[in-house]
């Protein structure tokens, strides 16, 4: 009972993670039907901006939290301009191109980034300051649960429940929705469109800020070629889902991440990645838009 | 069309001058160099077999890198445990690919193009996996299997860099004779026909699941013949060599390159592999630029470097 209670926290902590990750995934390709691969390595680089930030004022007498704060506010700014601009340079030339152009274009920016971040804080572990947070713990059936795994799984919720607010009940959610159906319709009914991707490009990378510091104060400790695979997760989360549906990445990621705490802690954890890809695999067989995807017609 | 018509002459003559002067590339360049003209026509021979999934038969196959591991590990299991000779182990490593591309590939090819491309990184993946995992200790684990052999013809072994760069470097043109012909064969005019409109092409009698998953067994027969080819070069193997990255490296080099265009993968294959060994003592700033460079090459000329010519009809 210890264990598996255990394993449903850690694994809704890396979930509400991957769901963050996979709502910058989703969002981007609902609107322009694009994967963009250099998603994963915008998040890291949030979690690389606010760990320079926490070192860079460690002896200024700033409290931990308030630290922490300023850390996660800069990060997401600096994450939202990065993102802009990576749309602006990468994908918008080749809106009208074949598609496989802005999929190498986005695997060309990843490579940029992951190896700009290598250039920049080097290719070492670097670990996140202890102290930031309360140490505390509690103890409950056996599973030890700590402050920070609260912490995320709260924040995950509240922020998720934000943005799924925001996408459904204002104006420029609405308009985001009516772009990601048909993107000249929208454009008809009078939507700027560029705004809409343009802001796609801001929400998405701000929430993958705060689940690539959340990965840093998690683990505490961030590495360059981390947004591979943190980003690759939380892609899968969104295929899982249904990408291009927001409320399927939510639950794609908090699936992912149970799924991966319990093939970790009960059946291997060396053979744990090559389950969850199983899983993707026999997923998509049987429902090929993924979860809460619709299922897309035939082209007829 | 007479443009397009003597283009193509100008094309049937040039390609195999280039290809005899490569010949001469070992009398002419130091040993390093050698292997690194070897290790061209190895990466060329895969990236090849990937633009026949992806450039010609237009499906999003992200996981090539998993039947060049294949054809590898065929080799270097069966010529280190059982001494099987390598030439031997060549026609085996093309034909299990070649199964193995046909299987995975067989109930995935309904699936609309982005869930392929996350289904085949996803097989990549178990298969790096697999072979991490030494199951029933074949594959040696993440040090992979050191101590292949050599290959040897007509008792003559195929020992210095010189004779395996030829050894690589013929068997590159004959790989660039089946994708020329490739072109002109009813198979490949089917490709092409089902990746421009797959509703006609059913109705011009074109079996679409037949011919995708021909196209998906053809281009891993040759990345397992490549396979071999690399396990020989380097006389060993391991997990490292297939991972996830050099799938996406091919995916890029064709579409860098142009899909469908022997001469554009070709050009991509030396932009991704050979430049950077040029630009050794730049390593830190590598990838970087790298990066820039793909995306810059995409904005610039979203069709790739070198296109398809227009019709080969």
């Amino acid at each position: 009972m210890g264990t598996f209670i255990q394993q449903v926290v850690n694994g809704l902590t890396v979930g509400g993670i991957y769901a963050l990750i996979a709502l910058g995934y989703t969002m981007v390709y609902g609107v322009m039907r694009l994967i963009n691969f250099a998603h994963g390595d915008l998040c890291i680089l949030g979690a690389f901006v606010g760990l320079s930030l926490l070192t860079g004022a460690a002896g200024s007498g700033h409290t931990g939290a308030a630290l922490l704060l300023l850390a996660f506010v800069v990060s997401i700014i600096a994450i939202a301009v990065a993102g802009v601009v990576l749309e602006r340079i990468a994908y918008r030339p080749l809106r009208k191109a074949d598609r496989l152009a802005a999929v190498v274009s986005a695997l060309g920016a990843s490579l940029m980034i992951e190896n700009g971040i290598m250039l920049v804080w080097g290719p070492q572990v670097h670990v996140f300051p202890a102290g930031l947070l309360p140490a505390t713990t509690w103890h409950f059936a056996g599973a030890t649960i700590s402050f920070v795994q609260v912490m995320i799984i709260l924040a995950s919720l509240v922020l998720m429940a934000a943005l799924y607010a925001f996408v459904n009940h204002t104006r420029f959610g609405t308009a985001i929705r009516a772009a990601a159906i048909d993107q000249d319709a929208a454009r008809l009914m009078g939507i700027n469109v560029n705004r809409v991707i343009t802001s796609v490009f801001i929400i998405g990378p701000g929430l993958g800020a705060i689940g690539g510091l959340f990965i840093g104060i998690y683990y505490r400790e961030a590495y360059f070629t981390m947004g591979w695979t943190y980003g690759l997760y939380a892609f899968i989360a969104a295929i899982l889902g249904g990408i291009g549906n927001i409320p399927g990445a939510m639950l794609g990621g908090v699936l992912l991440g149970l799924f991966n705490a319990f093939a970790a802690g009960y059946v291997s954890s060396s053979w744990q990645d090559a389950i969850t890809f199983g899983l993707l695999i026999a997923i998509l067989l049987v429902r090929p838009s993924g979860l809460l995807g619709e299922r897309v017609a035939e082209k007829v | 069309m007479r443009g397009a018509r003597l283009g193509g002459a100008t094309g049937a003559v040039a390609g195999p001058v280039i290809w005899a002067a490569g010949l001469a590339l070992p009398f002419a360049l130091d040993s390093s160099w050698v292997s690194i003209a070897a290790f061209f026509a190895i990466y060329a021979i895969t990236a090849l077999s990937e633009d026949v999934i992806l450039g010609r038969a237009g499906m999003f196959d992200m996981g090539h890198a998993v039947y060049f591991g294949i054809g590898a590990y065929v080799t270097a299991i069966l010529n280190t445990t059982l001494n099987v000779p390598i030439l031997l182990t060549l026609p085996l490593a093309m034909l299990l690919a070649a199964a193995a591309g046909a299987l995975l590939s067989a109930p995935l090819i309904r699936l609309r193009g982005d869930y392929l491309l996350v289904a085949t990184i996803g097989f990549n993946a178990i298969f790096v996996l697999a072979m991490q995992n030494d199951p029933g200790g074949i594959t040696g684990g993440s040090d992979g299997i050191t101590g292949i052999g050599v290959p040897s013809l007509f008792g003559l072994q195929l020992e210095s860099q010189s004779a395996m760069f030829w050894l690589d470097w013929v068997v590159l043109g004959a790989v660039l004779l089946v994708m020329r012909n490739l072109d002109r064969c009813e198979f490949g005019r089917a490709l092409r026909y089902l990746k421009q409109d797959e509703l006609a092409a059913g109705t011009l009698g074109v079996d679409a699941r037949a011919v995708k998953t021909l196209a998906f067994a053809l281009g891993a027969a040759l990345a397992g013949l490549a396979g071999t080819l690399f396990a020989v070069q380097l006389s060993t193997v391991s997990p490292s060599s297939f991972v996830f990255t050099e799938s996406v490296t091919l995916f890029a080099i064709v579409i860098v390159g142009g899909q469908g265009s022997i001469p554009g993968v070709l050009l991509g294959t030396a932009l991704m592999f050979v430049v950077p060994q040029i630009f050794r003592g730049l390593a830190e700033y590598r990838y970087f630029v790298f990066g820039i460079a793909m995306v810059a090459v995409m904005v610039l000329r979203p069709q790739g470097l070198l296109p398809r010519r227009r019709a080969v009809t």
